[in-house]
């Protein structure tokens, strides 16, 4: 039953970590179409960027502590690229060169949207699974 | 050819015989209707209906231009299948009919070979039966035949009797050809004795037989007889690849043969590509290559015209200058061109001597723009429907004309109020914007100082520096406000060079004045000195003495009065000049070595943020305290050749770049001054001006005695030059193409919109396109650059630049109309940007690989045909650019490695040449180098007067004469160059006492000498040529280590330095790279 409630917590925090990284897209996209300026646009993403890390890193130490070490793994090399990202400082979007950035700073996340979507599924698979498992054993 | 372009229309022929005139010219119409007399002369009777729908050209000349390029007027013929193959093309006109028609308007589509001042290359007299039977390609016959290796086809007076001769083969033709078209075939027999047969074949017999004659003629090198160019004339299809390029230079040649003068036949016939014989021996250094006969750019820049030709109403190239004149008509085409695809743009350049721009005021109808891209009205509009509708040649859409700017079209289809109409007549104009151009009121003119008073490591020389700096801020704004001769009568306290110069600025001072009276009562000053503390100066008008209020808490940052901190300078104008006086000596017991930067920009920003305006930091020292304060980070050699080299190169804080961006938020332009001897990390305050759209002044180890000068006349050219205030400008261009990345000290708004918050007529911007669609089908492209801006006189303009250009289809064509300076501004500003990412060696690297990358494509082009094995080709236009490429790459921005330049040096160079101008780049790439000792120790030189002084030496050590006295400038300083041999007693008359005195420590001043007076008119003129900066004039022996070398010596690019390869090397080097994978 606990295990259970593991898949379910990282399903939520997998969910946040969506919402967060759709939204910086779409403040990207919005910049690249000109509904909003470059201030605006990059004080949104940067606003959630350390939140966004944070809950990568809450997600992958949770799959550490709660032993699904296999999850844990895979949650690892995001973990380092926004680590690295953090230490050279480039984590936030830079207002004056956004532009020249667009494309890239939009291809990292969808890159990172594309990885959370995997995870997501393994996680949904996993829950759906030991919900089974639980009623077998039930 | 014709099977390539079954799209294009081919707008010249008016005749029902129009299937088939060579389609290799349509790209080439471009040239066409250029000048009004000429052209006119030319024109068939025929030519005028076709036009009736144009209508706002200024002639009938401009009406043929616009049949050829609006591309809303195609004639139907150009679908017609017959021009897909010669011979079908030709079977039915088999006689008379299609010479008739040859000498169509695109005859008079003169391409009014500009003289360009080097003549073509020309075979030796020998082979003069080669070049006449052969036209188009003198260099052809030249290399098989096996001349000298080290001969090069350089650009040579053609004084030699052959190639007279040939011309006065081609000339008598003419008058024949544009008296009487329809007897043009027999007219032509007489001026051509040696194809009268030929010329009687091919339009009487076989149509065939010319274009097979011509096949054989690229086979085979020798060229057989058959004259290329007559069947052309008479509209045959060109089989695609020799087509085009014979098509072009037939055809050019004969119309230069009709407008220019005699020599341009000949210049005709070498335009199409230029060689260089590398030689055999490739491996070795002296390949047997003359350095002599490598082109350099002694003329100084030319300025491209061949647009200004066929688009007569263009906007002067000094506004806006395209890497190449003619935009490809596909990607794949585009990918083929190696160089960047784009423009150098200077929206408030100087407008050419005795030109003006125009300024409009649309008072009753608005400003007239498309309804759809917003286009603003330009002379490529066309007005149809009786002048009911004008239809916007971007997006092609119909628009209403607005009641009041209604006027009627005359037969020809152009406005009867042409005349009045300005803005459908110039390529550039000024519109006086209305409201709706306004966000809030245009604001006043706005100066704001803020200057670090704390004692610098050397403080003799600060308190010297920063003395002098306030005198002169105190005299450039009187200066520039008003009572001019006040001031610099009180401050002269200098030594004589105080005289030459305020002769030289009083001048143009009160002409500063007198432009800027308008804005006048309205401009608005602040002070802010800062240390340790933040010093804020109260200087409302009611008070005698400035108040001074100092603010200690770095942290936060507060200003400690709303008002008052900035004040109209009219109204408190006792108040400053109060401060002014009592400033230096406020500050020169000061013991603080503190400095706050970071904290005083903010509170600047703070009191600035409400108006906007101009931001003059004076910085002495690295900051070291606050917000922003910045490590000794240094220069590390170390550093040099790894991946982390550049992050030197970058601003260390992102406070920097951030308070940059809110800068350009509330239209504030910063530019820095800069002083310090030691390490100042101009990377990260160059990012303050670079984002704000301002610019970097660096003056190392400033000694106001010597550098006084050069800051005093940058600073007042700062101050009173031609500023736009709270600006944003926008290049819109036709459909299909995007500009898609832009180059600069500016900040992007939005994908498409530069914020300048103060932009000025020394800044120049790059942009570069991309083509949005595989194929384009316009056949002209247009190019609208808007600047909307604050003058300093309160009103709100809208300067607009348009231009047209042609689309081909043809590689060739677009390496024909490429523009050297344009594309090496574009390189630099790339290759800095690339300095910032990566190592300074893969920098310079990537010039090197896209100019090997271009002239393998351009070789590919042209080698197969031509046999030309050995020979290094290039095409014309682009000859120089070899060695601007090496200049670029032994420029101080990218210059060598950790020794060679400092990097605040290589810094400050790199924000400079992102923004300057073309002309000014190719200054500062290939700097001029004069002799001028026999100038001035001749009695009476008045008599032959500057210009024939003023040649340019190649730059090399060779050029130096141990006898003579040189001048070097590049734009930003003069080296006068002693000879070691330069006679004692002139150099005592040029000098002085000082001439025996170490040179570093002498500055020319101007002596009761005849020779002291020329030289100093001599450098004065030279100085007069580019005002944007003050060179100042350094002195140097020769043999004098260091200072020669770092002076002069690694500044001569064609010499090896360090590490770096000459000229000549460079040559071989590349052509080596080119023939690599050829």
């Amino acid at each position: 039953m606990g295990d259970l409630f593991v898949w379910l917590i990282a399903f939520f925090i997998l969910i946040a970590l969506l919402v967060i990284v759709i939204f910086q897209l779409m403040a990207l996209a919005d910049l690249e179409f000109d509904y909003i300026n470059p201030y605006d646009s990059s004080s949104r993403i940067n606003k959630v960027i350390l939140p966004e890390y944070i809950t990568e890193g809450v997600l992958c130490l949770f799959f550490l502590i709660t032993g699904h070490w296999c999850m844990s793994l895979l949650c690892i090399p995001y973990l380092y690229y926004n680590v690295r990202l953090y230490t050279q400082r480039q984590h936030l979007v830079d207002v004056t060169e956004i532009f020249n950035m667009l494309s890239w700073e939009k291809k990292q996340r969808l890159f990172k949207l594309g990885y959370l979507i995997v995870l997501l599924f393994l996680s949904i698979f996993w829950m759906i699974l030991t919900a089974l498992e639980d009623s077998d054993y039930d | 050819m014709g099977t390539e372009n079954p799209g294009r229309p081919n707008p010249v022929t008016g005749s029902p015989f129009a299937a088939a005139p060579p389609p290799t010219a349509t790209p080439f119409s471009a040239f066409g209707p250029v000048v009004g007399s000429e052209a006119s002369g030319f024109r068939p009777p025929a030519q005028p209906p076709q036009n009736t729908m144009l209508s706002m050209s200024s002639g009938s000349v401009a009406v043929s231009q616009a049949s050829g390029f609006r591309p809303n007027n195609p004639p139907s013929r150009f679908n017609d299948p017959s021009l897909t193959s010669s011979s079908t093309a030709y079977a039915p006109p088999a006689s008379g009919p299609p010479f008739q028609r040859y000498p169509t308007p695109q005859f008079p589509s003169v391409h009014q070979a500009p003289p360009i001042s080097q003549p073509p290359f020309q075979p030796p007299a020998g082979q003069l039966p080669s070049l006449t039977s052969f036209h188009l390609q003198p260099q052809v016959p030249v290399v098989p035949m096996g001349s000298p290796p080290s001969r090069l086809n350089a650009p040579q007076l053609s004084s030699d009797s052959s190639s007279s001769a040939s011309r006065m083969n081609f000339q008598p033709s003419l008058p024949h050809m544009d008296s009487s078209y329809s007897a043009a075939r027999a007219t032509l027999q007489p001026a051509l004795p040696g194809y009268v047969k030929q010329a009687n074949a091919i339009s009487q017999a076989s149509p065939l037989t010319p274009v097979q004659a011509q096949q054989g003629s690229y086979a085979a090198p020798t060229p057989p007889p058959p004259p290329p160019f007559l069947p052309q004339q008479g509209g045959f299809a060109q089989p695609p690849p020799v087509g085009t390029l014979f098509g072009l230079h037939s055809r050019d040649q004969i119309q230069q043969l009709g407008s220019a003068p005699p020599i341009g036949g000949i210049q005709g016939l070498a335009e199409d590509f230029s060689s260089l014989s590398l030689g055999s021996v490739l491996g070795s250094i002296d390949s047997g290559l003359d350095p002599k006969a490598l082109p350099r750019p002694l003329d100084s820049d030319v300025e491209p015209n061949s647009l200004g030709d066929s688009y007569t109403m263009n906007c002067n190239p000094r506004f806006l200058r395209l890497t190449t004149s003619a935009i490809p008509s596909s990607q794949s085409l585009l990918s083929r061109w190696h160089f960047p695809l784009g423009a150098i743009v200077c929206p408030l350049a100087k407008a050419p001597d005795g030109e003006k721009i125009p300024v409009i005021n649309f008072v009753s109808t608005g400003i007239i723009r498309c309804r759809r891209c917003r286009t603003y009205v330009n002379p490529y509009v066309t007005f149809t429907d009786s002048g009911r509708k004008w239809c916007c040649n971007i997006c092609a859409l119909l628009n209403e004309v607005p009641g009041d700017y209604f006027a009627q079209l005359d037969a020809t289809g152009r406005r009867i109020d042409l005349d009045q109409r300005p803005e459908l007549t110039n390529g550039s104009v000024e519109f006086v914007a209305p409201t709706e151009y306004m966000v809030r009121p245009p604001m006043p003119p706005l100066y704001f100082f803020l200057i670090d008073v704390s004692v610098s490591a050397v403080r003799s020389v600060w308190l010297l520096q920063s003395g002098f700096l306030l005198d002169m801020i105190h005299e450039v704004l009187c200066r520039n406000y008003g009572e001019c001769f006040r001031y610099v009568a009180h401050d002269n306290k200098d030594s004589l060079d105080m005289v030459f110069i305020r002769e030289m600025v009083v001048a143009q001072t009160i002409k500063s004045c007198l432009d800027e009276l308008p804005g006048y009562p309205r401009t608005q000053v602040g002070f802010i000195t800062f240390d340790s503390t933040i010093h804020f100066y109260n200087m409302k008008s009611s008070l005698m003495q400035p108040q001074m209020m100092v603010v200690s808490d770095l942290d936060d940052v507060f200003v400690p009065l709303p008002d008052d901190l900035l004040v109209n300078l009219s109204e408190s104008r006792s108040v400053v000049e109060a401060f002014l006086d009592s400033l230096p000596s406020m500050f020169q017991e000061n013991v603080n070595v503190e400095s706050a930067l970071g904290p005083a920009v903010k509170a600047t920003f703070m009191v600035m943020s409400q108006l906007g305006g101009k931001l003059l930091i004076f910085q002495n020292t690295l900051p070291s305290l606050g917000v922003g304060r910045l490590k000794l980070r240094g220069d590390d050699p170390r550093v040099y050749g790894t991946d982390k080299e550049h992050a030197l190169r970058i601003p260390e804080d992102l406070f920097y770049k951030n308070m940059a961006a809110e800068c350009t938020k509330y239209q504030i332009g910063v530019n820095v001054y800069t002083f310090s001897d030691k390490y100042t990390d101009i990377a990260s305050l160059g990012a303050l001006a670079k984002y704000s759209g301002g610019q970097i002044y660096y003056y190392p180890s400033f000694q106001s005695a010597t550098h006084g000068e050069k800051l005093r006349h940058e600073l007042a050219r700062d101050l009173t030059r031609e500023t736009a205030w709270e600006a944003v400008m926008r290049i819109r261009c036709g459909k299909g193409v995007r500009f898609t990345s832009y180059h600069g000290n500016f900040m992007l708004r939005s994908t498409d919109l530069l914020a300048l918050p103060a932009v000025d007529c020394d800044k120049a911007y790059g942009a570069q396109l991309s083509l949005e669609e595989t194929l384009l089908t316009s056949k002209t492209v247009y190019f609208q650059v808007v600047l909307l801006y604050t003058a300093s006189c309160g009103e709100r303009r809208i300067r607009i630049h348009t231009a047209a250009v042609p689309v081909v289809a043809d590689l060739g064509e677009m390496y024909r109309h490429a523009d050297t300076g344009a594309i090496v501004s574009l390189f630099a500003r790339l290759a800095i940007e690339k300095s910032l990412s990566y190592k300074l060696e893969d920098a310079r690297s990537s010039v090197q690989l896209r100019i090997v990358k271009a002239l393998r494509e351009y070789r590919n082009l042209y080698a197969m045909q031509h046999r030309l094995g050995g020979r290094m080709i290039y095409p014309e236009p682009l000859k120089f650019l070899p060695l601007y490429g090496l200049a670029l790459c032994k420029s101080a921005a990218l210059r060598g490695g950790y020794a060679d330049v400092q990097l605040d040096d290589r810094c400050a160079a790199g924000f400079t040449m992102m923004a300057l101008p073309v002309k000014a780049m190719l200054k500062l790439l290939y700097p001029s180098l004069i002799r001028v000792d026999e100038y001035l120790l001749k009695p009476s030189a008045q008599a032959n007067g500057f210009e024939n002084i003023m040649k340019r030496l190649p730059l090399t050590i060779e050029s130096l004469d141990s006898r003579g006295l040189y001048v070097y400038d590049d734009g930003f300083r003069f080296v006068v160059w002693f000879g070691r041999m330069f006679s004692p007693d002139a150099a005592m008359n040029l000098l002085g006492q000082d001439a025996a005195v170490e040179f570093s420590k002498v500055a020319l001043g101007k002596h009761e000498t005849e020779m002291s007076r020329k030289l100093m008119e001599l450098l004065k003129k030279l100085r007069d040529s580019d005002p944007s900066y003050y060179q100042l004039c350094n002195l140097v022996r020769q043999g004098e280590q260091p200072r020669e070398g770092h002076l002069l010596l690694t500044n001569l690019v064609e010499d090896q330095i360090g590490g770096a390869s000459g000229y000549s090397d460079w040559m071989v080097q590349i052509h080596r790279q080119v023939q690599q994978s050829a």
